[in-house]
């Protein structure tokens, strides 16, 4: 593919998606599972939690704005409920003591309605600045999902790969620019690389708009460079949390797209300090240019708390503030 | 004839839908501290004796305590060791679950049993032998960061020196059934003879001939191993037939006077396995070596399952391997 350029000076700030729920809407969250409010008012709830985020986004002056999936469980639970032939199963550990609700596959899976468009419109009608539509990618959806009905592995795969294609040409017709379709769990197995290559290139072949995937936590020593094939405009990768180790397989063989470049790390309450975001920052511009680089935390941030991610991002952009003025 | 039914070690931590989950609860309710440690070990007794409740209803033989006090086979005994530290997160094997690699920032040495007070627990509230796990040397190296050693054959035999004196412990507390978890071994064919002397440090320091070793391997096939892997010091060879199908030439390789610990039911994912086809698979394995040469097993720990799923699959199991054992006769 061609990759789509943009203009600009680069360091561009954004986020990877997820942002910390406030008190509220955790407690309405519950409440509504408990049927003590109506949907209608966890809604509300939900709106006034993104409008808090776009509107800390555009003070810090962030470059490309996410509305933070304050209405998302988490990412792939999000959109195994509004698939036909996707069910939301049991509780599952994820690490310590995080858990999560494994998806079932239990049919054919399609999409009878846009999953993400009508929150995408209203995060886009409270800012100026361009918000990212947000999909989970199809190799994740299943990796992260039992599966009862499909023969194999690859079959689950390549017909979600249509159900996120639909989703992101829908988004992409409601003005979406930023499309990202995450896949942290890409480089989780290298033998099925050649199949998340595949089936992100049924999904991204009729988009337009500039493209991104996130991945993370995996065997990133193995994955790349292959990884570099993966049918987007934009890798995101978190780099804090291995003290930038990562940079040092660019040595041999370049970065060659846009790259998303982690710089906090998003499991610890420590803060790292602007100037340590700053040397970071700086060690990732030996191996890409600036006008190909944005900077963001390693991951979602929604395991911090409010406090902690907003000191997070407000840290990341003073960095760039720093470096941008010795570019 | 009896077959044997066994776990490989971690079951579900969350109770039924609709169950208070108590041990998470104390876990957030620590973190405000609001609740104490000791609150926090009561819940964890409590899981554990549900979690050895389970396997011993659905019918399995030898079970394990679930491994309900922890979060991966790592950290409860990094923990205990000096010269380790936690580090950050990392992707268990192919599996969305996630580890914190134990970072060697110095000479190892052990700082006292991590495992021992958990398995005279289990094993009280057991009336089944109880299993206890530990991690191999060569996996446990793999999966953590050396900035001491240099090499990774130090590093690897500082650990098994360590893993040695639990085992040693363990064993005196009663442990009769030491399973030794070596998965990383899979993809590391050039640390076999590494491995073999590492779990020799290990097994050097048992002094029971009642005390059973089993390797257990897991999420993959052992053919870059090959028969080799019988080289290694255990008595029971475990191999997950489900992630690895290409195992079962390997284990029909298995040498005389070795047992194997076969993983027939799928324990990441919740579609429930024929009985008809396991029954058949289990009695023509217990027909090839023998019945009290096998063992039959979920492919790895059950904790990538939600709770009811594990035990419908424990009580498959369990059935299997009944309806082969009256097949047999």
């Amino acid at each position: 593919m061609t990759t789509k350029e943009l203009d600009g000076p680069g360091l561009w700030t954004t986020s990877v998606g997820s942002f910390p729920k406030p008190d509220y809407i955790k407690k309405a969250r519950s409440q509504f599972a408990r049927k003590e409010i109506s949907r209608e008012d966890l809604l509300d709830l939900e709106r006034r939690a993104t409008r808090e985020w776009i509107e800390f986004q555009t003070s810090i002056d962030t470059d490309l704005v996410v509305d933070g999936e304050m209405y998302r469980g988490d990412m792939v639970a999000f959109f195994a409920e509004e698939l036909p032939g996707l069910e939301i199963g049991g509780l599952v550990r994820s690490y310590g003591n995080r858990y999560y609700r494994k998806p079932i596959a239990t049919g054919p899976v399609g999409r009878d309605h846009a999953v993400t468009v009508d929150w995408w419109r209203y995060a886009q009608s409270l800012t100026e600045r361009p918000v990212k539509g947000m999909l989970t990618g199809p190799y994740t959806i299943c990796d992260w999902s039992f599966n009862e009905h499909y023969a194999t592995r690859r079959d689950l795969v390549l017909d979600l790969a249509k159900v996120i294609r639909d989703e992101a040409l829908d988004l992409e017709r409601a003005g979406a620019k930023f499309i990202q379709i995450d896949e942290p769990a890409a480089s989780t197995r290298m033998d099925e690389l050649d199949l998340v290559i595949e089936s992100m290139a049924i999904v991204t072949e009729p988009l337009s708009a500039h493209t991104i995937t996130h991945i993370c936590y995996g065997d990133f020593h193995n994955a790349y460079p292959k990884m570099l094939d993966i049918p987007v405009d934009q890798i995101d990768l978190e780099f804090a949390n291995s003290d930038y180790s990562l940079l040092e397989e660019f040595s041999d063989d370049p970065f060659t797209k846009y790259i998303g470049f982690g710089v906090v790390d998003v499991h610890t309450h420590d803060q790292e300090s602007v100037e340590a975001i700053a040397e970071g920052i700086r060690r990732g511009l030996k191996h890409i240019p600036a006008n190909r680089m944005f900077v963001d935390p390693d991951c979602g941030l929604k395991t911090r708390t409010v406090e902690e991610a907003k000191t997070k991002l407000t840290n990341i952009k003073k960095a760039v503030d720093v470096v941008r003025a010795e570019l | 004839m009896t077959i044997t039914t066994t776990v490989i070690g971690s079951y579900p931590k969350p109770p039924d839908e609709g169950q208070p989950f108590v041990v998470r609860k104390t876990l957030h309710g620590l973190e405000r501290k609001e609740k104490t440690e000791q609150d926090l070990a009561r819940a964890q007794d409590e899981l554990v004796r549900t979690i050895i409740g389970e396997q011993e209803a659905a019918g399995i033989g030898i079970v394990t305590d679930g491994h309900g006090r922890w979060d991966d086979i790592l950290t409860p005994f990094a923990k205990h060791i000096t010269g380790f530290e936690i580090g950050g997160l990392l992707r268990w094997f192919d599996n969305n679950v996630y580890y914190r690699r134990p970072v060697c920032v110095g000479s190892l040495e052990w700082g006292g049993p991590s495992s021992v007070d958990a398995f005279l627990f289990a094993q009280t509230v057991a009336s089944r032998p109880v299993k206890t796990v530990l991690p191999g040397p060569v996996t446990f190296a793999r999966l953590s960061v050396d900035e001491h050693y240099g090499t990774h054959e130090e590093f690897v035999l500082a650990i098994a020196r360590v893993l040695a004196q639990e085992a040693f412990e363990l064993e005196a507390a009663g442990a009769r059934y030491l399973q030794i978890d070596e998965p990383a071994l899979l993809d590391a064919p050039e640390d076999l003879s590494l491995a073999k002397k590492a779990l020799e440090l290990i097994t050097d320091e048992l002094n029971s001939e009642e005390t059973e070793v089993t390797l257990a391997t897991y999420f993959g096939d052992a053919k870059r191993l090959g028969a080799d892997i019988y080289d290694l010091p255990a008595e029971v060879f475990g191999f997950d037939l489900v992630s690895g199908p290409e195992n079962r030439a390997i284990i029909d390789s298995l040498p005389d006077g070795k047992k194997v610990q076969v993983g027939l039911v799928d324990a990441r994912n919740t579609k429930l396995e024929d009985l008809g086809e396991l029954a058949h698979d289990i009695g023509s394995l217990a027909e090839t070596f023998g019945a009290d040469r096998v063992r039959v097993a979920p492919s790895s720990g059950l904790e990538f399952l939600p709770r009811e799923k594990a035990r419908a699959k424990l009580a498959r199991l369990a059935q299997a391997a009944q309806r082969a054992e009256t097949n047999g006769r």
